[in-house]
């Protein structure tokens, strides 16, 4: 009787609960952040000289880096004017120089300036060829980023996802912007769930080479490849230990799907829950201590967290009938997860206690499999939206959302890490 | 009985539709082969008389050519029949159940055979919640045979999730089309 009285104000309780959170707003893709304005020119070439830009010249890629990373609003001028970049309040402006060099190389220099003293603030030069200018302009708009924001930038990360080439699900790897980009498997059956390792030197993924779903790594580098905790016939669902490199992944025994924790290193699989329902979509959070995932342990998939040991599980999101993939944020503060309602997959995102939803993409095809940005500003992931799957990045709230990709059929994206030194950089600055 | 003739010339229609559709094609030949090869062999030494010979082995040539064709619709029958799911659900049908009871209905009669459940899923939801109800449909499939009397070791199951979709589209009876387990049977 006891129980039953219980159960009943459990149930009052939660209604309670519902009615609170179905009356909280749904904000849809409005900027609450605060972009800083920053004036872009043209690059000066060295006169007499053709440069045979490959995809885009020098300005055009650190407009799109400065566009993409979510903190600036580029004020684009043929040359410097300081009267348009003092209305924009434009305090800074970024211009360079480009001029030939020995073995077919260039000399490029990127210079940030103070618009009105005109001093310099940054200045970097590169002796590249064209092809990696690319990449020294990513290099110095992260510079750029730490000098005036106090933060690493993400234009030198990169990003993984699947692609269809001839009819088979690939896995590729890329800059984050889409360009430069590499297929990464070669395999006549179809590879998926591509995440990266704690370098970002290797990519673990799913294969169904051997007509089963298994775990493999690849080093994107050399090309070796190995298969992954070989006691489990069928594994799927890959997320890496921001701190420790260990996977922690799904497996099916005996027709359950259950969450595992493997060193890829030395193959050790050890099981993390014991549930008779589904568990999968692991995550870790930031200092590893807590695994988000999916159970549907209620009758519908809803995400859940516990400890990193498999103890004190607790659930978090209680709206709506299909909450999937949750992803936790860099900056530790938020959650971003899936959502399926009335059969359309959208994007929210909450805090770590599934309160203050905020639905970040609505009425635009499907989106799915969000994936955050080392820095936690931005969120890629996948839509439908134009009639075939693209990967499209957006920022944290759900605006400045932009395609990457465009043809065929890609999905699954997976943000790379902080290249290695910038990983200790921010271990420090965080302690 | 004749319910099953009935059900053995439903069958071969399906076949017939689905031809085209199928991919993996049954290993069949090597057993066949085998056999003629050892009974030629010993009728030539059991009886050199070449015209009586001659007839037995046109007879047991027949009589295998009909045993292999047996084997072959059996076969196809399996591969061509799929037992759907509802939306989210992993358990099985009053229908799924009657097809189940035929399909270890032929897995008795025919003990070279070993299959393999495949579980699928529809379109909609993620790739990774999709994998784990592909391992609980194939799973429920194999339980059913279990019970059935089919042994285990005879049946093994894959989850393809999402990614192996029998028709493409996203219509509901696509979907319902796709929310299935299917069979592919391999011969001892």
């Amino acid at each position: 009787m006891n129980k039953l009285l219980t159960f009943i104000f459990s149930l009052f309780i939660a209604t309670q609960v519902f009615a609170a959170i179905d009356t909280i707003a749904v904000d849809v893709g409005i900027s609450v952040f605060k972009t800083m304005p920053i004036g872009v020119v043209p690059f000066s070439e060295s006169s007499g000289e053709a440069f045979d830009w490959p995809d885009e010249k020098a300005h055009e890629v650190i407009e799109r880096d400065l566009n993409l990373s979510g903190r600036f609003d580029v004020i684009s001028s043929e040359k410097f004017d300081l009267v348009k970049f003092s209305r924009a309040r434009a305090k800074f402006y970024i211009t360079g120089r480009v001029e030939k060099a020995l073995n077919n190389k260039i000399k490029i220099s990127f210079y940030l300036y103070a618009t009105q003293s005109k001093n310099l603030v940054l200045g970097e030069t590169f002796t590249v060829s064209l092809i990696d200018s690319r990449q020294a302009a990513h290099e110095f708009v992260d510079k750029v980023i730490f000098q005036l924001w106090g933060v690493h930038g993400v234009a030198s990360t990169k990003l993984v996802w699947v692609s269809k080439i001839d009819g088979v699900k690939q896995v590729v790897v890329a800059d984050y912007d889409g360009f430069h980009r590499r297929q990464l498997t070669f395999d006549s059956t179809i590879s998926m769930m591509p995440v990266w390792s704690q370098n970002n030197e290797r990519v673990i993924f799913v294969s169904f080479r051997n007509n089963k779903p298994q775990l493999y790594i690849k080093d994107i580098a050399t090309g070796t490849q190995k298969r992954l905790f070989k006691n489990l016939e069928q594994s799927f669902s890959p997320a890496v230990n921001p701190n420790t490199g260990e996977v922690v992944f799904s497996a099916i025994i005996d027709g359950r799907t259950d969450l595992y924790v493997g060193d890829y290193e030395t193959q050790k699989v050890r099981r993390l829950s014991f549930l008779k329902s589904s568990q999968t979509s692991p995550s870790w959070s930031p200092n590893s201590a807590e695994i988000l995932f999916t159970s549907d342990r209620g009758g519908t998939p809803q995400i859940y967290v516990m400890n990193s040991d498999g103890t004190d599980m607790r659930r978090m999101t209680f709206m709506g009938r299909y909450n999937e993939r949750a992803s936790w944020a860099p900056t530790g503060d938020r959650i971003v997860y899936t959502s399926m309602d009335e059969g359309k997959m959208n994007i929210y995102t909450c805090a770590i206690d599934g309160s203050d939803i905020v639905q970040l993409t609505s009425s635009a095809g499907n989106n799915e499999r969000p994936s955050w940005s080392p820095d936690g500003m931005l969120i890629t992931f996948s839509s439908d939206r134009t009639g075939t799957h693209q990967i499209y990045i957006m920022r944290r709230d759900g605006s400045n959302v932009t395609r990457i990709t465009k043809g065929g059929e890609n999905t699954a994206p997976t943000w790379s890490w902080y290249p290695v030194h910038k990983q200790t950089k921010n271990k420090e600055g965080r302690e | 009985m004749k319910s099953i003739y009935g059900i053995l010339i439903a069958g071969c229609v399906v076949i017939g539709l689905t031809a085209c559709a199928k991919k993996q094609e049954p290993v069949v030949e090597p057993v066949v082969q085998e056999t003629p090869v050892e009974e030629v062999a010993q009728v030539n030494t059991v009886n050199e008389d070449s015209l009586a010979a001659l007839e037995r082995d046109r007879l047991e040539a027949e009589r295998l050519e009909a045993a292999r064709r047996r084997l072959q619709e059996m076969m196809d029958r399996l591969m061509s029949e799929d037992v759907y799911f509802d939306f989210d659900r992993s358990e099985l049908t009053a229908e799924a159940k009657e097809l189940l009871g035929q399909v270890g209905a032929i897995l008795n009669q025919e003990p070279r055979f070993t299959i393999t459940v495949e579980g699928h899923t529809d379109a909609r939801g993620t790739e990774d919640y999709n994998m784990t109800l592909g391992g609980l449909r194939s799973t429920k499939v194999k339980d059913f045979l279990s019970a059935y009397g089919i042994a285990s070791e005879r049946m093994e199951t894959i989850s393809y999730g999402k990614e192996k979709p029998k028709v493409d589209g996203n219509s509901e009876s696509a979907y319902a089309q796709n929310r299935r387990a299917n069979f592919r049977v391999n011969v001892k």
